[in-house]
This record gives C-alpha cells, sequence and structure tokens, in this order.
C-alpha cells in the first residue's frame, strides 16, 4: 500500500522547507495533536502524503473494488441517502400520530423505537408505571402493532425494527402484514439491534439472552428471513453502542468488522450460502464530532470490509462486498448545557457522515439528551438533513474529499489502526471469545476513561461545559415531555383486555411450541416467535419463555 | 481527607436504563480515591439495592440514572428508612431534568449530579457524605 | 454504656439480623479494640461452619462458579455465606468489589449473606479478617461459608489456606497452568477446577494440570482434577460433592478444626515477626553470621537458628 513517492516535483523541497520555517515561528511548539484514535495529525498534507498514483489501488471507483470511494456507482447523486429518523414515546397512538407526522414532514424510512420496558423483555404490567412509555412506545402485543401502523401503508416503507432478540417487534409487523393481506415480500427494513455481541459489550438497555442462546437465535432469524422475509435485513452489526461507550472510532470500527466476521462464520458453520446472507448485512455507527477522523473512519471500513469479502471469504460479488451502513449522531457528544449548541452539533456530525458515504441518518434533535425529543426539535432533525442535501448540495457530488492529501493519508492510517486492533481480536479467538474474556470491554472502558480524563483536564473542550460557560437561561430547556400518565392507564388497560379476550388455548400451544423448539435444538426459533405473535402471545410472554429455556445473558461489565 | 479506614460505598443503577459509561467512571474516580467501591450491574430492584447495601454495610449510595429511572428515588428512600438504613447517604448522577431534582432532594437524596460535574465535586462529595454516614451510624 | 451496645450486638447477631452482622462484620475489619470484645462473647458459638476456599488467577469465572455453589448448597439446605476478595489498588487504597455482580441472583435470599472485602494491604491483615468474617459468619448461623480470591499475591494464598476445603479452578488456553505453580496456588488444592469447560482447550488443560500436580507430588496424593461450565451450571453438583467428601475427611470436632486452622495462622504470624526480626536486626550482630554462612561455616538453617536464638553470641 505503501510506495514511495516520487518527488519530481520541481520546487516542492524548498517550498515545504520554506512554509515549515514560517510556521514554526508562528505557532509555538507544543504536544504533537491527535485525534480521538490517537493517530497524530500534521499540521499541512501534501502529495509526500498521499499520491494520486495511487489511485487505482487505494481508490478506484465508486461501485466496486476498493470500495473506498463508496457502494454504488451513483451514491448520493442518484438516490439520496435515506432520513432514517428514530422515534418512539408513549402509547402506540402516541407513535402512530408522530409517525405520521414525521412521514408527512420529508422523511422516508422510520424506525419504531420501543419502551425501556420493552427493551428489558418485560409488558406494560410488569414494570412500575412511572417507567412506561418515557423514551420509546410500549408495544407488547400485534394489537399494538397494528395501532403504531393504523393508516400507514406498511409495503410503502421502509422500517428498522429497534428491538433486539427475539425480535418480536418483527414478528407482530409480519403478523399484521398478514392481517392485511401484504405479501412478507413487500416488506422491508432492518432489524437494528440484532448484534447481539454488541449488548454483551456495552449495557444500554437491552435484555440478553445467553450467548450461547442468542447465537441460535440470530441464526434462525437470518435463515427465516433470507427465506419468507427476503427484503428485510436480519443483521445490523452495531458499533454506535460501543461508541457510545467509550470505543475510539478506530477500535468501534475495528470491534464490528470482528463482530460481522464472527456472524458470516457462524453463518457459514450452520450452512447458509455466503451470497445469500452477505448482501443482507448492514451496519449501524455512531458519528462523532471529530469530523475528519469520522469521513477516514468510514471510507477505511468500506476498503476494509470489501477485501475481508473478497479475501477471507472468497466472493467477487461487489453486492457481496457493499458495506452498507446506517449512522446515528453521537448523543453523547451533545450537552445539556446550552442545548441549542446541539444544533451545530449535529450538522457537523451529519455532514461528516454524509461525506463519509452513508446510506441512511438519523440526526439527534438538540434535547435528545434530556429524553424523547419534543416535536420542534425532532422537525430541525429533520430540517437538518433537509438543508444538507438541498442547501448544501452535500450529495452532489460522490466522495468529494477523495483525494484530499489529509483524507487519504488518514483512511490509510485509520485503516492500519483498525486493522491492528482486528488483529489483536483474531489472536483472542475471535469476537465472541473476545468478548466472553472481557477483553474487548477492558479496552473500551480504557478508552472511556482517558477520553473523560482529557474532558477533565481541559485538553478536550467541550463547549458550555468546561469551556465557554454561562448560565442557561429560561426557556432554553425544552419543556420536559411525558407520557399521558392517563394515557399509559389506558394502555395498561388495552393490554389486560387483550389477554382476557385472546384465544387462551391458542396461546398455550403456540407459547408450548416456542418453549420446545427452544429447548430441543429443533425448527426455526424465529419461525416459532412468528407464530406465537401471531397466536396473540406477548412481547414479554416470548421473552420469559425464551429466558428460561436458553438462559440470561450474564453481565459482563466491570469499571 | 484522611479516614481511618477506607469509605466503603454502592455503585448501582436502578430502574429500566443501563447506560453504564457514567458510573464505571464514578467508580474508578472513587477507588482511586481511595474508597472501597461496591459495584453492580444495572437494572437492581429496590429490595435488592436494600439487602446489598445492608450486607456491605455502606455508607453511601451512588445512582446513576438516565431516562425517568430516577422517579424511582423516593421509593429507595422510603425501603431504605424502612430498613433501619437512614444513615446512609444518597447521591443521584446522570440525566436528571430540573424539574425533579427538589422533588429528590426533598425525598432525602442528598446531592443530584448533571453532567458536566468535575472529578473533583463527586470525590469530594462521597468523602464527605461518607464521614456524615460513618458518624450517624455510631 | 459501650458493653451493653456491644452485648447488643452480639445479641442481634446471633437472633440472626442481618444489619447486626454486616457491622459486626467492619468492626472486625477495622480492628478496633471492641470488636476483640465481640470475638470474645461470641466464641462459644464458632466450630459449626466450615468453609470452602475459591480462588484462581484473573478472568477464570470464579464468581460465576460460586454463584453455581451458592445454588447448589441451597439446594442442599445449607444457610450460605459468600466472602468475595480483591485487591486494593497499592497507589490509592481504594478498591473495586464487582465479584457480587455474578451472585445477583441471591440478592434476595434471607438465607445467603455475601460482602465483598478488600485486600486492604498485606502483612497478613487480610489473613486475620477474613478468618474472623468466617467466625462471625458461623456464628450467624451459616453453615457454609465460600471465600473467594484472586490468587495472584502471597496474602491471596494465605487467605485460600484458611478455608478448610481448597478449590483451585483454572480456565482452558489461558496459559496459567504453568502461572499457577509458580504462584504456588496448586500447592494448597484440594480440588482443582477447570471452568469454561465448553471451550476447545479444555480437555488438553486438564491433562497439562494432571501433569503439573503428579510432578509436585510424586506418587502421592492425587487431587481430583473437575471440569465445570459455571454459566451453563454445569458440573457444579459434581463438584460440591467431592468438596463435601473433603470436607468431611477433617476433624470431628469444632476445637480440632480450630486449632488446625489457628496453628497454620499462628506460624503465619510467627514467620512474619520473624522475618521483622531478623531484617531490623544489629547489624554488628548479624554481619558476623552473614559472614559464616558465606564462608560456607554455617548452613542457612544454622544461621536462622542463630538469629532467633537470643542465648547464642
Amino acid at each position: 500500500m505503501s510506495k514511495p513517492m516520487q518527488l519530481p516535483l520541481p520546487g516542492f523541497e524548498q517550498s515545504r522547507a520554506r512554509w515549515r520555517q514560517t510556521f514554526e515561528t508562528q505557532t509555538v511548539d507544543a504536544e504533537p495533536l491527535r485525534n480521538r484514535s490517537g493517530i497524530e495529525l500534521k499540521p499541512l498534507y501534501t502529495p509526500a502524503d498521499w499520491d494520486s498514483d495511487r489511485y487505482m489501488d487505494d481508490l478506484g471507483f465508486p461501485g466496486e473494488a476498493p470500495m473506498t470511494r463508496g457502494i454504488y456507482a451513483s451514491m448520493h447523486r442518484g438516490r439520496p441517502w435515506s432520513q432514517r429518523q428514530l422515534i418512539g414515546l408513549g402509547t402506540p397512538e402516541d407513535y402512530n400520530r408522530r409517525l405520521k407526522r414525521i412521514l408527512a414532514s420529508g422523511a422516508n424510512a422510520v424506525s419504531l423505537i420501543p419502551c425501556n420496558s420493552v427493551y428489558r423483555g418485560f409488558d406494560a404490567d410488569q414494570v412500575d408505571p412511572v417507567l412506561l412509555g418515557t423514551c420509546g412506545a410500549v408495544v407488547n402485543t400485534v394489537d399494538d402493532m397494528e395501532t403504531c401502523f393504523a393508516e400507514v401503508d406498511l409495503a410503502a416503507l421502509s422500517t428498522a425494527m429497534n428491538d433486539p432478540l427475539p425480535f418480536t417487534l418483527l414478528a407482530f409487523v409480519l403478523a399484521v402484514a398478514e392481517r392485511r393481506g401484504i405479501p412478507w415480500t413487500q416488506i422491508t427494513g432492518t432489524s437494528n439491534q440484532s448484534d447481539y455481541i454488541s449488548h454483551f459489550v456495552a449495557n444500554h438497555m437491552f435484555f440478553r439472552l445467553s450467548l450461547p442462546g442468542s447465537r441460535r437465535v440470530l441464526l434462525d432469524h437470518i435463515k427465516f428471513c433470507n427465506e419468507r422475509v427476503p427484503n428485510w435485513n436480519p443483521l445490523s452489526v452495531v458499533g454506535q453502542h460501543m461508541q457510545q461507550a467509550g470505543a475510539t472510532p478506530a477500535e468501534a470500527m475495528a470491534f464490528t468488522l470482528c463482530s460481522a466476521i464472527q456472524y458470516a462464520e457462524d453463518c457459514l458453520e450452520a450452512g447458509l450460502e455466503a451470497t445469500r446472507f452477505l448482501p443482507r448485512f448492514t451496519f449501524f455507527f455512531d458519528i462523532s464530532m471529530s469530523f475528519f477522523e469520522e469521513i477516514a473512519k468510514f471510507r477505511a471500513g468500506r476498503r476494509i470490509w470489501g477485501r475481508i469479502v473478497r479475501e477471507r471469504f472468497g466472493i467477487r460479488d461487489s453486492r457481496a462486498m457493499r458495506f452498507k451502513f446506517h449512522a446515528q449522531t453521537s448523543g453523547v457528544d451533545l450537552t445539556r448545557q446550552q442545548p441549542l449548541n446541539n444544533i451545530a452539533r449535529v450538522a457537523n456530525q451529519a455532514t461528516a457522515g454524509i461525506l463519509g458515504g452513508l446510506q441512511s441518518l438519523h440526526t439527534d434533535a438538540y434535547d435528545e439528551v434530556l429524553s424523547v425529543p419534543t416535536e420542534a426539535a425532532a422537525r430541525i432533525a429533520v430540517n437538518t438533513q433537509n438543508i444538507l442535501r438541498e442547501e448544501a448540495g452535500l450529495g452532489d457530488v460522490i466522495d468529494p474529499l477523495g483525494g484530499s492529501y489529509y483524507v487519504e493519508s488518514l483512511t490509510s492510517r485509520m485503516e492500519q489502526q483498525i486493522e491492528a486492533l482486528m488483529d489483536a481480536i483474531d489472536a483472542a479467538g475471535g469476537m465472541y471469545q473476545a468478548v466472553s474474556s472481557g477483553m474487548v470491554q477492558r479496552m473500551i472502558g480504557d478508552s472511556a476513561f482517558a477520553f473523560q480524563d482529557r474532558v477533565e483536564n481541559g485538553h478536550q473542550v467541550v463547549v458550555g461545559v468546561n469551556k465557554y460557560q454561562r448560565e442557561d437561561g429560561p426557556g432554553e430547556r425544552s419543556p420536559l415531555e411525558r407520557p399521558d400518565p392517563a394515557l399509559m392507564q389506558r394502555q395498561l388497560e388495552k393490554l389486560h383486555r387483550f389477554k382476557a379476550e385472546r384465544n387462551d388455548a391458542a396461546v398455550r400451544t403456540a407459547l408450548d411450541g416456542l418453549a420446545e423448539t427452544a429447548a430441543h435444538d429443533q425448527g426455526n426459533l424465529f419461525e416459532a416467535v412468528v407464530n406465537a405473535a401471531g397466536a396473540g402471545v406477548t412481547h414479554g410472554e416470548i421473552c420469559a419463555c425464551l429466558r428460561r429455556e436458553l438462559g440470561d445473558g450474564q453481565p459482563l461489565i466491570l469499571p | 481527607m484522611l479516614t481511618d479506614t477506607p469509605a466503603r460505598v454502592l455503585v448501582t443503577k436502578v430502574g429500566l436504563d443501563g447506560h453504564d459509561r457514567g458510573s464505571r467512571i464514578v467508580a474508578a474516580y472513587l477507588r482511586d480515591a481511595g474508597m472501597e467501591v461496591i459495584y453492580t450491574s444495572p437494572w437492581q430492584q429496590i429490595p435488592a439495592v436494600v439487602n446489598l447495601a445492608l450486607q456491605e454495610d455502606v455508607e453511601v449510595i451512588g445512582i446513576s440514572s438516565l431516562a425517568t429511572d430516577h422517579l424511582l428515588l423516593p421509593k429507595l428512600m422510603d425501603a431504605l428508612g424502612a430498613a433501619g438504613l437512614d444513615h446512609i447517604r444518597v447521591v443521584v448522577g446522570g440525566i436528571i431534568p430540573d424539574e425533579d431534582e427538589r422533588m429528590l432532594l426533598d425525598a432525602g437524596v442528598s446531592r443530584v449530579f448533571h453532567p458536566g460535574a468535575t472529578r473533583e465535586d463527586i470525590v469530594e462529595a462521597f468523602a464527605t457524605l461518607a464521614l456524615e454516614a460513618r458518624s450517624a451510624a455510631e | 454504656m459501650k458493653h451493653r451496645s456491644k452485648a447488643a450486638l452480639a445479641d442481634r447477631l446471633l437472633s440472626g439480623q442481618t444489619a447486626a452482622l454486616a457491622r459486626a462484620i467492619t468492626l472486625v475489619e477495622r480492628g478496633t479494640p471492641e470488636s476483640i470484645d465481640l470475638l470474645r462473647t461470641l466464641h462459644p458459638h464458632f466450630g459449626h461452619a466450615l468453609s470452602i476456599g475459591v480462588t484462581g488467577p484473573p478472568g477464570v469465572g470464579k464468581s460465576t462458579l460460586v454463584n453455581g455453589l451458592i445454588h447448589a448448597l441451597r439446594n442442599a439446605g445449607h444457610r450460605v455465606g459468600v466472602i468475595a476478595v480483591d485487591p486494593s489498588s497499592p497507589l490509592s487504597g481504594g478498591a473495586i468489589l464487582g465479584d457480587r455482580v455474578r451472585m445477583g441472583e441471591h440478592d434476595l435470599d434471607a438465607d445467603v449473606f455475601i460482602r465483598s472485602l478488600a485486600s486492604r494491604g498485606e502483612q497478613g491483615g487480610l489473613s486475620a479478617a477474613a478468618g474472623r468474617v468466617i467466625d462471625l459468619m458461623d456464628a450467624a448461623g451459616y453453615g457454609r461459608v465460600i471465600l473467594e480470591t484472586v490468587g495472584a499475591g502471597q496474602s491471596e494464598v494465605d487467605v485460600a489456606e484458611l478455608a478448610d476445603a481448597r478449590v483451585v479452578v483454572c480456565a482452558p488456553g489461558l496459559g496459567d497452568e504453568v502461572q499457577a505453580v509458580k504462584a504456588g496456588i496448586l500447592e494448597i488444592a484440594d480440588v482443582l477446577v477447570v471452568n469454561k469447560a465448553d471451550l476447545p482447550l479444555a480437555d488438553a488443560t486438564v491433562r497439562q494440570l494432571a501433569a503439573a500436580v503428579h510432578l509436585r507430588s510424586g506418587a502421592g496424593a492425587d487431587v481430583p482434577i473437575l471440569k465445570t461450565n459455571a454459566t451453563g451450571q454445569e458440573g457444579v453438583s459434581a463438584l460440591l460433592k467431592v468438596i463435601e467428601r473433603c470436607l468431611s475427611h477433617l476433624p470431628r470436632r469444632p476445637e480440632d478444626r480450630a486449632r488446625r486452622r489457628f496453628r497454620r495462622l499462628i506460624a503465619k504470624t510467627a514467620a512474619t515477626e520473624a522475618e521483622h526480626r531478623v531484617m531490623n536486626a544489629e547489624r554488628e550482630r548479624l554481619d558476623p553470621i552473614c559472614d559464616a554462612v558465606q564462608r560456607g561455616e554455617l548452613t542457612l538453617e544454622q544461621a536462622a537458628q542463630a538469629c532467633l536464638d537470643p542465648d547464642l553470641p
């Protein structure tokens, strides 16, 4: 990769020396500047750092190996990135209302964020009412899902479901589709939280089945979707949790790619065809405030994934090599102090993601730090994307930073660091092993601690927090939006009615079938979940059954 | 701040949220300041927290909270009182809306920390509260 | 007033009050004079509990295994005390005590008492505290006490020596077998466990351990080596059976068991004392002895006798 540059450029050395001299008189000799991944940043990059002779080897053309410039020939020029805004609040009716407004304001793809209680595998009647519906929608039954998508055409929408295994939300969607006569081939979207390894590495909300149990459920899910819901992406390998937990951008990319390799190997071992499942692998990343680093991270990721598919798995099909990813602007970079500043932050993060070649983007609302965003803030978040696309023309040129001496040099440096980290994981026996032993968690914890240190001693400035502080004025913080307790009470009553009115025999049979399938390692577990969902089994009941049969995931993360 | 034996504190989370980046960092700060930190995974039930505090004879409980988990604090304070653990000081940190801070302090929480609190402030608060709890226990 | 309150604490502990046991442990950890009184008051109630030491390098799954043992012991009808020891930071004196994270399912069981202890430095300080905490749990009616430590430093080895049955845990492929031998942990094992037995190198590890054990004991007693998969609760009941068999070989009478334990403790304390005395002895007394060893006129054993015997010149 590193071919020493030929320097027939006349006058280059002298000019550089002259520049260097003047530069040094104008600057103080301080510590070298480093980005979040620890890579040193020079003040200036030139053809000495990257030479366009390397174009065909390092860059090539978008849509083909080495994939650096983009996974499609036309990228955003042909079709803009999806605006996939995450939404979820309160009751299914609340979600439905918000969904319709988001669709009307320009978003063309959505997510469903369920309530934390759902993430934990519980129904509404199993948790303290004060915790319900505050960060996502309470969806426990197929009827709830019906309400979520009332008067919305499921077939015309791409939906990312944000529940972890065992993917009851998708199961409910499929049940609703069946009721409406929509063939499952028309259901599009992604299982956004299918990466169970990431749930063992970074604690967020999700309940976990045991590692071996999770492995099985995911494989069955992939098999089932590849055959019966072919336009659904059953796997989204998530780097976001790790970066939010403190992993550096290079670490987040490295660990994510290692997880993807682990999943691909698991699928191959289970007898699945690589040409079938690889094209449906998608990724989900965080975008931090470190602008150029994020762009380089994504370009490096694309290049590395392409190489992994070609060399490690021996697949030449360019569709299998596509590093498709959704990205979300980083929540931990937002501040509670002077929250309106977050609008500028999000615009910066979004720009980095777009220039990095993402396929779909969620922009955080400025008040997302406090809780579920208000409508006004959510509108600004969507319009931020509209402005970047329509007014700034960010999608007009493919990979506009390609060829920049800095960006190409940084992309290569990030690539080296990412691959070194991947080698360490490989040496530890692969991602599954490395996570079982706690190695990855420790690395992330160390990075989190190091970052906090830099914030504490002011090396990392956070505007409004350790510099440029001021007292927040009134009205700068959004009014707190909480679900109406009366509505949540009605939701609880609906759940009780649902349970009272459903066909007990059908529920019993479906639950027994699920337990059987889990206990005897026969049959497709996700199929059993889908059957259960359609038969009226609730989310909490499905999760409890699988917890019993497959075991609970143990917490593995210590300071 | 010198004490004869290290302060014993519990760092934990109640409710549904699991984000623990902050609580792990705080636990490390407290350890580096010479305290013994009993650290648990998130999603602890209130009766379990009380039993833990009882068995480990802790002086301060640090709760890390996101979403509306902090709304459970009054119940925790009640449960601690009922178990005869009034001497234990409770601190909450994380994302707590201004509107709820007064309610927490009224319920008996000693301090509420918001993002941006410095390491020094946090360590100092725990150390002071641990001393208070220790005298109150004897 | 004070005397009465100590008696009250002892009474409350004996009657099963969790808070009293917890407080008593705190006092004994601090090593206050009142704690000595407390132990004296409780002395008649010692001697019923049997202790199980679980030690091994970090990362092998000790806490998860202990969690499994708690289950098995509860199923056998015992009230279980657990002492989970983690090292204190040599720099700050603080500690992260996270072992009970893996034992969370027992948080609401009134018949399980888990206490996390920090090693708080060395010099036998931990041995003394841990032994006394076992006694307190004993008096409070816990029939089995599990003592979990990290097998990394000498103080941890000391602690494991306190236990009536000693379990040393390894995990496959971590390369620890050799380390364990070096640290002397294998010397004290009554049972060896290879945890995470689902991992591919488990059987190889068992073989390596058997070889290491054989090397150490020659044709001597066979230390049982078992495989477990603690997260899957596999092999734990078998392990408990072996442990109970070890425990059954102990002297029947509590006084005899106590004597055995105290003899060991006194020996350790004496060794520390002796070391202190020799290292701090006057140069004019010790230098001639050192010279004599160097010249080959005295063996080390003779030299040691000379140093410790005040009558010899």
